[in-house]
């Protein structure tokens, strides 16, 4: 018998205000291991997909929607730019790499993205032995994720739908044919479909051929922005219906020269029940091709003063600075993950308290067994090391029970995550700074059990044990 | 080996009780009489070393309690001095092994669990010993105090209304067994009480809050 085993057998004595004990104390615990877990997630998500680029250029429309949209493939595009303005951009001095991306399609929620192959060169992937990349119109690079989730090797074929997110229109009639499957990237890539920007394009010019025959609705011929009031209107109706019309629109009256916003404004509402996936192929009939958006990566860092205020002044389009966007985002989530955390620290505070009562009744009731370890010789220093390695043992405890279901309740969010596609996260990532739970964990538990060991110093071993 | 001098013996500064002289050989015995509220817990309290002395001396096995203050006087009386309370005060959270070994545990001393088992053994209760306190009869956790009492070897067992919670029988079978302890450890038992049924058992008796 020793102090830990001593102290042990207290704990079970009082079995159920100990367990209370342990689960306040591992509730606030775990609390703040998930935050500290998905934020460094979401940190490392953000800084791999960042990496390296400095501008996001798309229509205009919110700038933190273009970020998420073309950079994490989160949020539904701004709307589409024409593509001879994007390559006229791409030629400028000051751009050192412009990576196109032309969204709209989707296989099982994995976004098919249209691009060039200097868009999985730019987050340095590896295609898996035996693959290529994409030589013709139609032909699909896998993601690592969406290979292994999909099963889809070298050689087989698969149908697109319509829109960014699962259940729209198939085109069966337009099957792509895996040529490459990618390693994994640790980025956003893992979880794309790669092709040509072509393929996108041809998709939904052969589609609207077959379907929306005489509906010229979707040529938008007139890249180059008009200005003025009405402009703004029509930017915020891309941001609720991004899906700029096609098949249903009957409107009549459309002449084939419309320009873009015209377009837009005017379909935005009778579209909204349709996906909401903003077609890059859409309006791509003829010479008016468009893209959705294009990935910039500067020459100098003194592109930053002034490439993104020429482009938002001097062009329609929209260009978005992802690192500017980002930090506008984390002090957003900031705020949340701070209110959380103060909760959480709130639990471990409460949970120090009620160590702290727990141990003061338990004093009360074990005064009599204190003062007989007193008159068998113990000194009150042995019995205070006593009241304090019982705290501690419940602080430690709750915080291994608190870590273990953190990590637990993250492994369980990143499964039910990994359907929506978006973010991958793991329970099975662990932090340097867990190791603070200790220290802290044992500042609680001395702090909690202070007062209660300091009376065993004062307990009377004659009055209690033999005088009543 | 217990000897008394003008033991003054008394709570908070407050003499309640005076013992002129006291002497008792290894294994001689010793009985302290009197009615509730006469002061014969507080002279076996004080006899005990669990309270200092207001006056006089009280040596046991050649230390004088009169000398030794806060923990040396608690490390003296752990060793030296074995207590069976009135109320037995056992540790419920323990098992009755463990409540045996508990006086070694609060002295420092090694645990002697084999010593331990041995006087539940003797004093008939090895089939408990993993049990909890709790779960055994009056009679049987007086038995399990008296073997917390004789675990270290003291000097002088000090028993405070050992026997008076029992019946008849019960009564004569702990007394019995508190002397063939006590025989066995060469050890003094002082005892305070009323129970008139273990006088016979005493050839010293004193008698406090009245004639000798």
């Amino acid at each position: 018998m020793n102090s830990l085993r001593l102290s042990l057998a207290y704990l079970r004595h009082k079995a159920l205000s100990t367990a209370l004990s342990v689960t306040t104390f591992a509730a606030g615990v775990a609390v703040i291991v998930v935050l500290l877990l998905v934020n460094a997630q979401l940190q490392n998500e953000f800084t791999n997909n960042l990496q390296g680029i400095d501008l996001v250029v798309g229509a205009k429309g919110s700038p933190m929607q273009l970020i998420l949209s073309s950079v994490f493939h989160l949020d539904v595009p701004t709307g589409n730019i024409s593509l001879d303005q994007a390559e006229q951009l791409s030629r400028h001095p000051m751009v050192k790499e412009a990576i196109p991306l032309a969204l709209g399609d989707n296989f099982r929620g994995f976004r098919i993205v249209g691009t060039t192959t200097a868009y999985p060169e730019h987050y340095q992937a590896k295609l898996k032995a035996g693959g290529r990349y994409w030589k013709k119109e139609m032909e699909a690079v896998l993601g690592a994720d969406v290979a292994a989730r999909s099963g889809l090797q070298p050689g087989d074929s698969f149908a697109g739908s319509h829109g960014l997110t699962k259940g729209g229109e198939t085109h069966a009639q337009f099957p792509y044919k895996v040529v490459g499957i990618m390693e994994p990237t640790d980025s956003v890539l893992d979880r794309l479909i790669l092709t040509g920007k072509e393929s996108v394009w041809y998709i939904h010019e052969h589609h609207h051929h077959d379907h929306d025959d005489g509906d010229d609705n979707d040529e938008a011929g007139a890249p180059g922005g008009p200005t003025g009031g009405r402009h703004q209107g029509d930017n915020a109706e891309h941001d609720v219906a991004p899906h700029a019309g096609h098949h249903a629109d009957q409107d009549s009256m459309a002449p084939a020269n419309r320009d873009v916003e015209d377009h837009a404004g005017h379909d935005g509402e009778p579209h909204a029940d349709h996906d909401a996936g903003q077609h890059a192929g859409e309006a791509a009939h003829g010479g008016g091709r468009e893209i959705t958006s294009l990935l910039i990566s500067y020459n100098s860092p003194l592109a930053a003063v002034g490439l993104p205020r020429l482009i938002n002044k001097s062009t329609s389009m929209q260009a978005a600075s992802p690192s500017f966007e980002m930090a506008r985002l984390n002090a957003f989530m900031g705020r949340g993950t701070e209110t959380v955390k103060f909760f959480a620290w709130f639990l471990i505070a409460l949970a120090g308290f009620g160590i702290f009562a727990g141990l003061y009744n338990a004093m009360n009731e074990r005064r009599y067994d204190l003062a007989l370890m007193r008159s068998f010789g113990a000194r009150p220093a042995k019995l205070f090391a006593l009241m304090m390695t019982e705290s501690l043992l419940i602080a430690l405890i709750g915080a291994g029970v608190g870590v273990a279901a953190g990590h637990l309740l993250v492994e369980g969010i990143s499964t039910w995550l990994a359907n929506t596609k978006h973010i991958p996260m793991t329970g099975r990532l662990f932090l340097s700074e867990e190791l603070w739970f200790i220290p802290v964990s044992l500042a609680v538990g001395a702090v909690a059990a202070l007062l209660p060991a300091f009376r065993v110093y004062r307990i009377d071993i004659f009055k209690t044990l033999v005088q009543r | 080996m217990l000897e008394v001098n003008h033991l003054k013996a008394g709570y908070q500064d407050k003499v309640i009780v005076e013992l002129p002289q006291l002497t008792l050989d290894s294994g001689e015995h010793c009985l302290i009489l009197g009615d509730s509220g006469s002061g014969k817990t507080t002279l076996l309290g004080t006899l005990a070393g669990l309270l200092s002395p207001l006056g006089g001396a009280i040596n046991v096995n050649g230390q004088d309690l009169a000398q030794l203050r806060g923990s040396a006087l608690d490390t003296f009386r752990g060793r030296n001095i074995g207590i069976i309370y009135q109320t037995l005060h056992m540790v419920s959270a323990l098992s009755v092994l463990e409540n045996v070994l508990l006086p070694q545990y609060a002295a420092g001393v090694p645990q002697d669990r084999e010593k331990a088992f041995g006087l539940l053994e003797q004093l008939g209760l090895a089939d408990k010993k993993d049990q909890k306190p709790a779960t055994l009869s009056q009679g049987q956790q007086q038995r399990v105090a008296i073997a917390r009492a004789a675990i270290n070897s003291p000097g002088i067992i000090v028993g405070d209304e050992p026997t008076s919670a029992l019946d008849d029988r019960a009564c004569e079978t702990v007394m019995g067994l508190l002397l063939k302890l006590a025989a066995s450890s060469n050890a003094s038992l002082v005892i305070a009480t009323h129970d008139q049924r273990i006088k016979a058992h005493f050839q010293t008796r004193i008698r406090v809050g009245g004639a000798q």
